[in-house]
């Protein structure tokens, strides 16, 4: 780009310069107390092969065109066993053409054969306009010897007829599958009678809810071809995780081969952990991370390095580009170098910013998840992860944004001080070893499979002898007949519901009713403006009235939010703070499915709960010294979910036995389960969010109605002392419905305590810290201690427990 | 509501509701415990029940049994269309198409409103022209078993008319009984020589007066019927699924009345569309009516027709917007066909502040610049059009996105007037020989 010399070209970033950064990082600290680890990645060579000889003349000669002239070797296997007929699953890092994998067969089928259908799913729709381009590409390239087209909520209907008469590949995501195309099966004839591949790319993401339903609709849509005699073959590509056969086969319900080597070249690559200093050991509190995150990545960018940075939410994103542009101002005449990225922002935007990366005009992005997926942004050359991503497949794809074929580049993992990130740094090999972790579905799952199971019964009656996932059928369906669902007739059972089953089941934890922000500057004239957009489950807490919301690193004071419309007008503000909503959480026990008495004494238990938040209030936190300026009240409307739970009762003789005072056994309670909770979530392989936590009476005083703070949200706002005779700890599951992991926690629960208080008493701090108990704002208050003790009663039961219950994690 | 719905699996764990009262007398008929077979056999002897209520038979064709009920009625009477009318709602209709005999009147009663495989048609009825009067029959699935010889019977009918006419068929019931042919792999789905659908002629003619194009409405409103007592159609589905679920087949007797009604209000709408578009001119009862008929006549290209209709439609009365809309598309006719002396008449009448009006000032300053050659007056009128404008927006007669729009196509064709109108000669003739008009 001759119009920005300053950054065209960009030459590598060679090892030195990297060290000449790491050199001024640690300037202020002490190194081996802040990089952990300093990992250099050697470079791969490429491993070629040629194309297979069975390949088209045209479709061969359309890829030399386009300069592919050989294949990878990973490449190369695929086609083999795509050809062959069988279900492949292809592991490889981000950018090793893994599209080829799946699109050189395919299309050769398509050209050897025009009736082959083929449907390619992807987890989101920008990832499926991503790969329309590639593939629109090519069929110009072939004369348009096929039809490629995107089928989503976006696509107009006079186009969905031609798509399901002309589309050769369909591009789609899990979503409209389920609720736009299985339920309207005979419009797709054309491609059910003759689909031959299904495409499952970045597999890695359906795990947990997501991908428990996927599995779901994977099995409806083999019913759906089977029906039309076609038996499809799966090509999978997934992120590195420790078993992607699992997952695949878990996923498919198929047997499937594995290809792992990888042939593609990638640079050298410097990988470090900066564990922010510590600021009072006493209290286990380090520097924020976020404005240490901002440090390094600075540093970087002032070397005129392309950078990308990675926040793990919308606030941090906004907070983080706030910080960066400041220090990176545009140059006269110039756009601005460093820009933000994330769901909110239009799809034109997005665009925008992404060819900005392609072509060096953007220096700096500072991106949520959103740009941690296959959107082709080019190569830059460093990548700051402010936070740990929650998974280390996670880690590897963000990282990966960096340095993608030649040339070093540097990716620095910047820690919080929760307990999942202080373990990855001080673990490094847990990190680096060959089996990082290990993605969990639940396709039996009774409230996914029987949500789908309806789904199903509407698409085709039921046959008694027919299988749907490892259930039995002929009762399950016995009772949806009795519930008014289902109706047998003929042998086979019937949907017979007026509603549409497919319209109220969600694939996704999050809704798809969204906030719209609007700025209320250009009223006056008639032309307020739409800024942006916020999920529902967020709504609440960054659009509440008064509320600063960032949006491009500008800031909007919310007016007013209109809750029924789903509006937040907003207007622009120049501010030093920013807000973070305060929640409230309170649980009801609606039902008890299993309990047990453990000494302690104490109780598990787990099963329906009732469990309703509110956001109550709001923080103002000043920019920088993240000091609390102020707060304010909100009166907003609850929200009220019914979900499953996981809860440890503890008994009142065991709270009063415990040496310490109130407030302390109070701030011991909280802290336990703080610790509970972060263990949990190591131990289902699930998201945070995935996972709630609360603490409340044991019923029947529970009838009382009493708000106790959600520990996790709001740290410092330690709780009432208020006496609880006999608390219950709940971990619930935060999805209405729940997704089941409830069960399997109280099953492992022994394994929860003893790993809970591993995790408690090997961490360094005195009285508790973020990485363990959470912050604690008084030292008096002994969290860690009293945990302890709680915890030391608690497995004294827990251990003589026989190895057998913990098989059913 | 006498069953439970329910989301949650564990909500299927419990106990079975008791019978409310009203559910008493069926509570002695369903054994509460029993098996599936029991059940299905006490809804074999409903159906026997809803057979005799009806006076329905059971017939059998290969496929299996089919429940099937007819009835004639002598009101509407039989109507032969003629081709030319006939064609002004389907251009590519033939003589075959026009002979009534091969008629077939459908009408479906469905288990959901929404579509998609899992949406039943229960209920088909079908009529067609007999003995001067409507013979209607009725198929209806007691049993989903029963689909399959069902659809075989339709497929039948089909075939011996095989000219479908419907009202709204076009988009639910045809795309809805082609999905439960596929499903059933056994029956390939008819294919019907010719589909007439009533929908849009309907709301070409009736829309204006009566908002609403409910084929109920239009019976009571156009066919000055009156239906009594009917069942509402948003309940039908959940009637029949209560029968399914071994309900009382009483309550299913107003569906097969309901569907009745609609197949016989459709034949007598049919002929009443084909008599008023085959002869507007005498039968047309209102202005409205032949201004119906006039838009029909002039989207197929019948524009002499469509003038006179026009033309008659606004010497009756007509209500102000319907008026203006006529008066619109009169001048829009006269000039296309260069009747520019009406064109104008009608154009200088309708200026003003409403969407037509707006269309009148910028015709007729089209007409003063390329026509007349009169840009001055062309001026005029645009200056006219703007003063307009702005004293509609400050009193607030007009909402701010058209004004914008409609201000900012005046604005451009002034500044292009005047900047016309300083050029040399030459230049403006230049410029007219390559003017769009």
């Amino acid at each position: 780009m001759s119009a920005f010399p300053s950054l065209a070209p960009r030459p590598p970033a060679s090892l030195e310069t990297v060290h000449n950064i790491l050199g001024s990082l640690v300037a202020r600290y002490r190194q081996e107390e802040v990089l952990t680890t300093v990992r250099q990645i050697p470079a791969r060579v490429a491993k070629f092969r040629p194309l297979p000889a069975w390949v088209t003349s045209a479709l061969s000669e359309a890829y030399r065109a386009k300069g592919i002239r050989e294949l990878y070797s990973h490449q190369a296997s695929s086609a083999e066993l795509v050809r062959d007929g069988k279900n492949v699953v292809v592991v490889t890092p981000t950018s090793s053409g893994k599209t080829l994998c799946y699109n050189l067969p395919l299309l050769n089928a398509v050209l050897e054969n025009p009736d082959t259908r083929a449907l390619y799913l992807f987890p989101t729709k920008a990832l499926a306009q991503d790969q329309l381009a590639e593939l629109q590409d090519l069929a110009k390239r072939l004369d348009d010897a096929f039809g490629v087209f995107t089928y989503d909520g976006d696509t107009p209907s006079d186009a969905r007829k031609a798509i399901r008469e002309r589309g050769h590949i369909v591009l789609t995501n899990p979503d409209m599958l389920h609720a736009g195309m299985l339920p309207h099966h005979t419009k797709w004839m054309r491609l059910f009678e003759n689909l031959r591949y299904i495409v499952l790319d970045e597999l890695h993401t359906y795990r947990g809810v997501f991908g428990s339903h996927l599995a779901n609709v994977l099995r409806r849509l083999k019913r759906v071809a089977r029906f039309y005699g076609s038996d499809p073959r799966f090509i999978c590509c997934s992120a590195t995780i420790a078993n992607p056969r699992e997952l695949a086969a878990q996923l498919i319900e198929q047997d499937v081969e594995v290809i792992e080597e990888n042939g593609a070249p990638a640079g050298e690559k410097l990988f470090l952990f900066y564990n922010p200093p510590m600021v009072n050991r006493n209290l286990g509190i380090r520097r924020s991370y976020i404005n240490e995150a901002t440090r390094v990545a600075k540093e970087i960018l002032a070397r005129k390095l392309q950078t990308i940075v990675f926040a793990n939410s919308r606030l941090h994103t906004e907070v983080l580009l706030t910080y960066l542009q400041q220090a990176n101002p545009p140059k006269p005449g110039q756009p601005e170098p460093i820009r933000g990225y994330r769901g909110g922002y239009l799809p034109g935007e997005r665009r925008e910013i992404e060819r900005g990366l392609r072509d060096g005009r953007i220096l700096g992005v500072v991106a949520t998840n959103a740009l941690e997926l296959g959107i082709d942004v080019g190569s830059l050359d460093a990548c700051v992860l402010a936070g740990y991503p929650g998974s280390i497949a996670s880690t590897w794809q963000r990282a990966g944004r960096a340095g993608r074929r030649s040339g070093s580049s540097c990716a620095v993992l910047v820690a919080s001080s929760a307990p999942l990130d202080q373990f990855i740094v001080q673990h490094p090999d847990y990190f680096f070893g060959s089996s990082p972790e290990h993605a969990h579905i639940q396709p039996d799952n009774l409230e996914i499979l029987v949500n789908h199971l309806k789904c199903a019964a509407f698409e085709l009656p039921l046959s008694p002898d027919e299988r749907f996932g490892n259930v039995d059928l002929p009762e399950l369906c016995e009772r949806l007949g009795e519930a008014g669902f289902l109706h047998r007739s003929g042998g086979n059972w019937h949907w017979i519901d007026e509603a549409y089953p497919a319209d109220t089941i969600s694939l996704r934890s999050v809704t798809s009713d969204n906030f719209v922000i609007i700025d209320t500057t250009g009223e006056a004239d008639g032309k307020p403006e739409v800024i942006g957009e916020v999920d529902f489950s967020s709504a609440l807490t960054t659009v509440h009235p008064k509320a600063i919301y960032i949006h491009q690193g500008q800031q909007y004071h919310v007016e007013r939010l209109d809750f029924d419309k789903h509006k937040a007008y907003v207007k622009p503000v120049n501010v030093d703070y920013f807000t973070d909503a305060i929640r409230y959480t309170q649980v009801r026990v609606l039902e008890i499915a299993e309990e047990e008495a453990m000494t302690g004494p104490a109780a598990r238990v787990h099963g329906d709960v009732l469990v309703r938040s509110q956001v109550v209030g709001f923080k103002k936190i000043k920019f920088f010294t993240n000091e609390n300026v102020g707060s304010g009240k909100l009166e907003l409307p609850e929200s009220e979910m019914h979900t499953t739970a996981f809860w440890i009762t503890l008994g009142h003789g065991l709270l009063a036995e415990l040496p310490f005072s109130l407030s302390q056994r109070q701030s011991g309670i909280f802290g336990l389960l703080y610790a509970l909770g972060s263990m949990a979530t190591l131990l289902t392989m699930c998201d945070r969010r995935d996972l709630g936590t609360a603490v409340g009476e044991r019923p029947p005083s529970a009838a009382a109605e009493i708000r106790w703070e959600d520990f996790a949200t709001v740290p410092s706002n330690a709780p009432d002392a208020k006496q609880f005779f006999e608390p219950n700890l709940y971990v619930y599951d935060a999805y209405p419905g729940g997704i089941g992991f409830s069960e399997p926690l109280y099953r492992i629960y022994s394994t929860l305590l003893r790993r809970t208080r591993e995790l408690i008493s090997a961490c360094s701090c005195e009285n508790g810290c973020p990485s363990c108990v959470g912050p604690t704002a008084d030292r008096s208050e002994r969290t860690k201690g009293v945990a302890l003790e709680i915890l030391e009663r608690l497995c004294r039961d827990a251990q003589v427990l026989p190895e057998k219950t913990e098989e059913t994690a | 509501m006498r069953y439970v719905k329910l989301d949650r699996v564990r909500a299927l764990k419990a106990p079975r509701r008791p019978f409310s009262a009203a559910d008493e007398w069926q509570a002695c008929l369903v054994n509460p415990e029993g098996d599936s077979h029991s059940r299905s056999r006490t809804i074999r002897n409903e159906s026997d029940r809803l057979a005799q209520i009806l006076g329905a038979t059971k017939r059998t064709n290969q496929h299996g049994d089919y429940f099937s009920l007819h009835c004639w009625c002598a009101e509407p009477p039989q109507y032969s269309p003629d081709l030319r009318a006939l064609k002004l709602l389907l251009p590519d209709a033939s003589h075959e198409i026009a002979d009534p005999e091969q008629w077939l009147f459908l009408d479906t009663e469905t288990t959901g409103l929404a579509g998609g495989s899992g949406t039943y048609a229960f209920l088909v009825g079908i009529a067609w022209w007999e003995g001067g009067g409507l013979e209607i029959e009725q198929f209806f699935l007691r049993e989903y078993s029963e689909e399959r010889s069902l659809l075989f019977a339709l497929r039948e009918r089909i075939a011996e008319h095989p000219v479908l006419v419907t009202f709204n068929g076009k988009s639910f019931d045809w795309p809805l009984l082609e999905t439960r042919y596929r499903m059933s792999r056994k029956i390939t789905p008819p294919v019907p020589r010719a589909h007439l659908d009533f929908l849009h002629p309907a709301r070409n003619l009736w829309r204006l007066r009566l908002g609403s194009v409910r084929l109920s409405e239009l019976e009571r409103h156009v066919l000055g019927w009156d239906r009594g007592a009917d069942v509402l159609s948003d309940l039908i589905p959940r009637i029949y699924l209560d029968f399914v679920r071994g309900g009382p087949p009483e309550r299913l007797v107003p569906v097969f009345h309901h569907n009745q009604m609609d197949l016989r209000g459709l034949a007598a709408l049919s002929s009443r569309v084909l008599s008023l578009v085959s002869d507007a001119e005498n039968v047309g009862k209102d202005g409205l009516e032949l201004f119906g008929v006039s838009r029909i006549c002039e989207k197929r290209g019948e524009n002499a027709r469509a003038r006179a209709l026009y033309e008659k439609s606004i010497a009756s009365v007509l209500p102000t917007e319907t008026d203006r809309a006529a008066r619109h598309s009169l001048a829009r006719l006269a000039k296309r066909e260069g009747d520019f002396n009406l064109a104008c008449e009608l154009w200088k009448e309708a200026l003003g502040n409403s969407r037509q009006g707006y269309d009148a000032y910028e015709q007729l300053a089209m007409y003063y610049e390329h026509k007349a050659r009169d840009p001055e007056q062309a001026r005029q009128i645009v200056r006219q059009a703007l003063d307009e404008l702005r004293r509609a927006n400050q009193v607030g007669d007009i909402t701010p996105g058209p004004y914008r729009e409609i201000k900012a196509r005046f604005d451009h064709r002034m500044t292009r007037l005047e900047r016309k109108s300083r050029r040399p000669l030459l230049d403006v003739l230049d410029m007219e020989s390559q003017a769009q008009w």
